[in-house]
């Protein structure tokens, strides 16, 4: 058993399904964590290092702080390698160097993830936001009705259950 | 992120948002007067704040006072449309119940 934030992953489970046990991780999102972390397809939960597992949790309570990921490019189609009779050190100074001038946008797409209370307060503030401006949308989840035009005179139980001022 | 795919949720960011260029905007901002629409599916620009607007729900006109929280919504989404269900309750006289009565 492995606790993450809080919430335990079983043991036995794969650990891409395994991670959308958390509230906010589908499987999109856990496979891309698990490329993060270089996790392989079918590893189990009880198969991960603990380094893995640190990293995981370290990432997960703040994704916006976490340090960058490590982009060492490939080389082009036309690349020539350079002679042998250039020491190592000057070919590692050219290398950094170059890496240097390259500057690569940041477009890490967790950086902007939302999971567990931290999105469930974002959902609470939308439904607030629109209840205190007094459009549609804020009085039908007042009155535990669908939002986008649904029919009302069967079902709706989706409706009902989480349509809510106050989401649990 | 541009700030117009902000504004136009769901709409492709180079046509900007949908709105109806209102004429008498300033004349209604200064006088306190009332827009009548039937625009519902204009969006709120900030310099529509403060105005008051009648919006048409079908039927009739409904107030609209646009407030800073309303950009980038729809003037349609403040003005509703159905109304609240509720059973029919027919009052009818006593007189009028008892003679019910009497013919059961």
């Amino acid at each position: 058993m492995v606790h993450v934030l809080g919430i335990n992953l079983p043991d036995g489970h794969v650990v891409k399904f395994a991670l959308t046990k958390i509230y906010g991780v589908g499987p999109h999102i856990a496979n891309r964590l698990c490329a993060r972390l270089q996790v392989h397809d079918k590893c189990k939960v009880k198969d991960l290092s603990p380094f893995q597992v640190t990293s995981l949790a370290s990432f997960l309570s703040s994704p916006t702080t976490s340090p960058p990921l490590p982009r060492l490019p490939l080389a082009s189609p036309d690349f020539t390698p350079p002679p042998s009779t250039i020491s190592t050190q000057e070919l590692q100074a050219r290398f950094n160097e170059q890496l240097k001038q390259r500057t690569i946008k940041s477009t890490d797409p967790l950086r902007n993830l939302k999971i567990e209370s931290e999105l469930r307060r974002e959902i609470r503030e939308n439904i607030a936001h629109q209840r205190m401006i007094g459009s549609y949308v804020g009085r039908r989840h007042a009155m535990h009705l669908p939002v986008r035009g649904q029919n009302t005179q069967n079902n709706a139980k989706t409706a009902r259950k989480l349509n809510r001022l106050e989401r649990n | 992120m541009r700030p117009t795919q902000i504004l136009a949720k769901g709409r492709s960011a180079w046509k900007g948002p949908y709105f109806v260029p209102f004429s008498g905007l300033r004349e209604a901002l200064t006088n306190h007067e009332s827009i009548t629409t039937q625009a519902r599916s204009c969006t709120i620009l900030p310099s529509f704040v403060g105005v008051r607007f009648l919006v048409h729900n079908g039927k009739d006109y409904t107030p609209v006072l646009v407030t800073q929280d309303m950009v980038g919504h729809k003037l349609g989404e403040f003005s509703f449309t159905k109304k609240n269900f509720s059973f029919k309750y027919v009052f009818y006289p006593f007189i009028f119940r008892l003679m019910l009565i009497e013919n059961i």
